[in-house]
């Protein structure tokens, strides 16, 4: 699982270091990380970090850690890898219902239309979908379009 | 090794043909091959001696070859023949109990008489009972020709993935809806017009529905499940969606952000035949009345191949199966 782990470091030598002991030791393996010395802040820089952590309880552990040795925590949030879907309904639909399907985070980012009053109105849909959820998005819509009589074409 | 060929239209007549055409390769791996019996729903022909196949050729109907005619024979009578050692199965497919073919396979294998055969209906129905059929009789079934014609993904997987287990499988497995679909996607004809024209061209069962509604496709799927991926799947286990709701909006739609829509058969988590988007620039995107073939194996990874579905190059198939029996009988008899 990949976070984003955004940290407050001290502009002073060695703090980086010392902030990436802890993640080290709770199994976390760096991905990136982007230091933006230009924007201090009261002495203070904002570090983002991408780790890869076996578990959410390896974050947290790492995320009190680093607590106790004084580095504030400005994020610290899983990644959530999203895929681009493409689906086409034909027949009467109802778009709100797609992105209520019950699947977290789905989000509508296009769609086209055509002879929307009629019955084999045609409906074409692009989604972002959390990767690991595609194909329970897929199961729900395919429901939702049975429901609704219409035909739910999707992606190979 | 004698043969006989249990139908006589258009895949029964051209695997004669193929077996006159092929006649030295055959000799090469068997000197005694031997044409001894065809039949069609109204009688046979028989010789021990074996058939003139050039005649054979020749005829409208089995009823005016020279000798040997029985009018009103089965192909069972045929299967009970003294001295026959493979049976060529190209009836009528039916889908609903098998037959004619299931009885003739099934006599043949507890004959202990090899297999081959174009004929989906039989392993539709029947097919682990046929498999262990064979496997008790120590004979062979064949049935390269019954999904995708000529494509040789049975022998390709037998042959060329011995090591691999195969994950899942999707295909263009209908060249009728193919080129429906094709001809809506490149020439923006309804689809009344384009089932109208595969009609005309002569390349529709009697009835559509086989084609369009998806059942053709299903009961490849059924034995592609079956015998590559060593699955218990039954025709009703598919769930299965047609092409007649896919509208010429739906097709151009589709086109405008780079997909074709394709009737696809797929075994994964779920056992279905549905139309679907197909990214132009997938291997699996096939126009016409091509078939393709995709797999996914734990060690090759993807592989896809592509051909004609049905027509007179499905005789290949057929042909190379009957080939692979005799070069493992070669190969018994050292
Ligand atoms: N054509 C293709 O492109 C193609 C491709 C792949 C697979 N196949 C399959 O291959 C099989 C044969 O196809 P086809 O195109 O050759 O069909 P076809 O031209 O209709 O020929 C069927 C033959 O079977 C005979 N027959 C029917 N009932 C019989 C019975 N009870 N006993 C003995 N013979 C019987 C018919 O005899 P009558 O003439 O006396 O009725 C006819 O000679 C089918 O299962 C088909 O689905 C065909």
């Amino acid at each position: 699982m990949k976070f984003d782990l955004t940290i407050a470091l001290a502009d002073r030598p060695g703090q980086l270091i010392r902030a990436l002991e802890p993640i080290a030791k709770n199994g976390g393996n760096i991905v990136s990380i982007i230091h933006e010395r230009e924007e201090p802040s009261a002495g203070l820089v904002p570090v983002s970090l991408v780790v890869d952590f076996p578990s959410a309880l390896n974050l947290r552990r790492t995320v009190d850690e680093l607590r106790r040795m004084g580095i504030g925590i400005i994020r610290a949030e899983e990644i959530i890898d999203t895929s681009r879907l493409t689906v086409i309904l034909i027949g009467k639909m109802d778009l709100k219902r797609l992105a209520n399907a019950g699947v977290e985070n789905i989000r509508i980012v296009g769609f086209e239309v055509s002879n929307p009053a009629s019955d084999d109105a045609c409906l074409r849909v692009e989604l972002e979908v959390p990767t690991a959820s595609v194909e329970e998005a897929l199961d729900a819509f395919k429901r939702i379009a049975e429901e609704e009589g219409a035909l739910l074409l999707s992606p190979i | 090794m004698n043969i006989i060929v249990i139908g006589f239209g258009f895949i029964g007549r051209g695997v004669i043909e193929a077996f006159l055409r092929k006649a030295e390769r055959i000799r090469r791996l068997d000197e005694d091959f031997r044409v001894v019996g065809v039949s069609d729903s109204r009688g046979y022909v028989y010789d021990s001696e074996g058939l003139d196949l050039k005649r054979l050729i020749g005829v409208d109907e089995l009823s005016q070859y020279p000798s040997g005619y029985c009018r009103g024979g089965s192909a069972e009578d045929l299967i009970e023949m003294e001295g026959v050692d493979l049976m060529v199965e190209a009836t009528p497919t039916n889908v609903v109990d098998g037959e004619p073919g299931l009885t003739f396979m099934r006599r043949a294998l507890r004959r202990g008489i090899h297999v081959v055969t174009s004929n989906k209906g039989p392993l539709v129905v029947a097919f682990h009972e046929l498999k262990s059929l064979a496997e008790e009789g120590g004979c062979q079934l064949l049935f390269e020709g019954t999904v995708a014609g000529a494509i040789p993904i049975f022998s390709l997987v037998r042959e060329s993935l011995q090591g691999d287990e195969i994950l899942r499988i999707s295909g263009i497995l209908n060249g009728t809806t193919n080129y429906i679909l094709s001809r809506m996607h490149f020439e923006g004809t309804s689809f009344e017009i384009a089932l109208k024209e595969a009609q005309e061209r002569g390349i529709t069962e009697r009835d559509p529905s086989y084609d369009v509604d998806g059942i053709d496709a299903a009961c490849k799927v059924v034995i592609l499940a079956n015998a590559l991926m060593n699955r218990d799947v039954r025709f009703e286990d598919v769930e299965r969606t047609g092409i007649r709701r896919v509208t010429q909006e739906a097709v151009s739609l589709a086109k405008r952000s780079n997909f074709a829509i394709k009737l696809v058969g797929t075994i994964d988590r779920r056992i279905e035949v549905a139309p679907k988007l197909v990214p132009i620039n997938h291997p699996l995107c096939v126009h016409g009345t091509l078939n393709a073939v995709h797999i996914e194996a734990d060690l090759a990874g993807e592989i896809t191949l592509v051909g004609y579905g049905a027509g007179r190059e499905t005789v290949s198939a057929v042909l190379n199966d009957v080939l692979t029996v005799l070069k493992s009988e070669a190969k018994k008899k050292g």
